[in-house]
């Protein structure tokens, strides 16, 4: 008697035969939810949680935004590229046949691909109407200003430093040129700049990132310690590490990614606030230039970031603390 | 299925929980571990469940020796077990059903099977409308009831019991031992550890009774009073 009902209990310990598919919908819907659970957890708590992700957002948004500002310099370096102009300043004395002469041996320069010829007078016009120093500029006995061409080099030596001063030197050579300026240096000062720029995105996203990890990390911790019962209970019926660790898992990648869309969001509010006077600055410098946001692929790539630095940080976690509740 | 061979157990502080047990259970058999406390019930049932490793001596749980089974297949062992605990160790913060369902999510079963054995579970201690209760609102008797539907949902083949009657009055108390008479009916391996003499007495059953770490006693079916 024994021995049959025994026989007939063995049939049932073990799992009915189910297959692959059973198996991984099974896996699928307990994965589903745990997810559930965990989303239904950090509900439940909104403070902490609202605590924790906006931490976390601010964290991300930081470098982040530094990242976009870099970024947006070099946009508009490279903005810049197309017309790294020269100004020759002429001689104040010069007259109309000069000035006329200057032009055509300019244009004879094949570097050159255009002239521009300001007046004193234009110049001085220009300048009033948008320096905002016009009625200043009526005291002013005579026109300070001298006569001045602005020289476009042709696309290949534009920028090249080393090609750019031989064509400075041809340009110093014609005689009623007094003086002659690239407006280049800024932009070099700007390019090195933004190379300072990118190397403390990456100092300051590794320090707040590690951050990240800390906050998501810590924030499990107290979340293990909660539910020390239940990893007990979980552990006696034959939970495997990975099912004890899995809810926290989720937890913390929930963190991060909560915190990221905070960080997106912040990001996203912040440069359209910004971008309507950034319009408007790049309009008084006839440029082209537009503040560029986040964008999909960004708030995306953001949240990514978020969400593996959220998990990391709970893997961190749970590795470290679930050692300490028995049993193993 | 159960059997100890020389089996010490030395904790870390130097005292002896057991020394040199030797002791045979049969596959179907219902079996009482009783002794004072510190006598090594508890710890015995440790070893069982591979919360503690034994310092000496071998454990063969059907046939096999489960000494140096590798950490990472405990939990596999621990699911051809079914537990009960005197504290019951029930989840408050969660219905009934799913206080029962744990051992097979745990072991990933589906959805539908998991309702399917939870509620057949539920049905064998008399529990089916509870389901949808929390563990807080029941009886100290109904909880522990609850604990043993847990511990028999997957139908495991050993069912292990620590003082499962040590809170309830004796008519609660003969009620679950009528329960685990039924999983021995059904070809389970049941261990009880319990020092409520009077219960085991009316039981009619094979006694085991441990003195300071070592059997003292073993086949009876009446203990004595110590």
């Amino acid at each position: 008697m024994a021995q049959s009902s025994s026989a007939k209990v063995r049939r049932g310990a073990v799992a009915p035969k189910i297959g692959l598919f059973g198996l991984i919908r099974a896996a699928f819907e307990h994965h589903s939810h745990t997810f559930q659970d965990s989303l239904k957890r950090l509900a439940k708590d909104p403070l902490q949680t609202l605590m924790t992700a906006s931490v976390i957002a601010i964290a991300l948004s930081l470098p982040a935004t530094l990242f976009l500002v870099v970024d947006n310099a070099r946009q508009f370096e490279n903005n810049f590229e197309s017309f790294s102009q020269i100004t020759a300043y002429v001689d104040n004395s010069a007259n109309q046949k000069q000035i006329a002469t200057i032009k055509t041996q300019l244009q004879a320069i094949p570097e050159v691909a255009a002239v521009m010829y300001i007046s004193p007078e234009q110049g001085l016009q220009e300048f009033t109407e948008n320096s905002g120093f016009g009625s200043a500029l009526k005291y002013l006995e005579s026109n300070p200003l001298p006569p001045v061409f602005i020289i476009e080099p042709i696309a290949d030596v534009a920028l090249e430093a080393n090609q750019v001063q031989p064509l400075l030197a041809k340009i110093s050579q014609i005689a009623e040129v007094e003086d002659t300026q690239i407006d280049m240096l800024w932009l070099q000062r700007l390019r090195s700049l933004t190379q300072i720029g990118q190397q403390i995105v990456f100092a300051l996203g590794f320090v707040l990132g590690l951050g990240v990890l800390v906050i998501i990390g810590n924030s499990i911790r107290l979340t293990i310690h909660g539910r020390r019962e239940e990893i007990i209970v979980v552990k006696l019926v034959g939970g495997t590490d990975a099912y004890v660790r899995r809810p926290f898992l989720y937890s913390g990648m929930l963190m991060g990614l909560i915190g990221a869309m905070g960080a997106a969001l912040i990001i996203v509010i912040g440069f359209w606030w910004l971008s309507g006077s950034v319009a408007q600055l790049s309009e008084l410098y006839n440029s082209q230039f537009r503040l560029h946001s986040l964008g999909v692929q960004g708030c995306l790539a953001l949240i990514a970031v978020g969400a593996s630095l959220g998990l990391s940080g709970s893997w961190l976690a749970v590795t470290r603390h679930l050692k300490d509740i028995k049993p193993r | 299925m159960i059997h100890f061979d020389n089996l010490t157990k030395r904790y870390s502080g130097g005292y002896e929980a057991l020394k040199g047990i030797n002791l045979n259970v049969n596959a179907g058999e219902l079996a009482f571990l009783t002794g004072h406390s510190g006598a090594g019930k508890s710890t015995l049932l440790k070893l069982l469940m591979l919360l503690e490793r034994p310092s000496s001596g071998t454990l063969l749980i059907n046939g096999k020796n489960i000494n140096r089974l590798a950490n990472s297949k405990i939990p596999a062992y621990r699911r051809q077990l079914g537990v009960v605990f005197q504290d019951h160790q029930l989840l408050m913060d969660r219905s009934v059903f799913d206080n029962v369902a744990l051992p097979l999510q745990v072991a990933g079963q589906s959805r539908k099977e998991i309702g399917r054995r939870v509620r057949a579970a539920l049905d064998g201690v008399g529990l089916l409308l509870k389901e949808r209760h929390s563990p807080a609102m029941l009886s100290g008797g109904e909880q522990q009831r609850v604990g043993i539907a847990r511990a028999v949902v997957h139908k495991p083949r050993i069912l292990l019991a620590d003082e499962p009657t040590g809170n309830l009055d004796p008519g609660l108390s003969a009620e679950i031992m009528a329960l685990f008479r039924r999983f021995q009916d059904v070809g389970v391996t049941v261990l009880i550890a319990s020092h409520d003499i009077d219960l085991i007495n009316q039981m009619n059953c094979r006694i085991i009774r441990l003195e300071q770490g070592m059997v003292a006693d073993d086949g009876g079916t009446h203990g004595s009073v110590f």
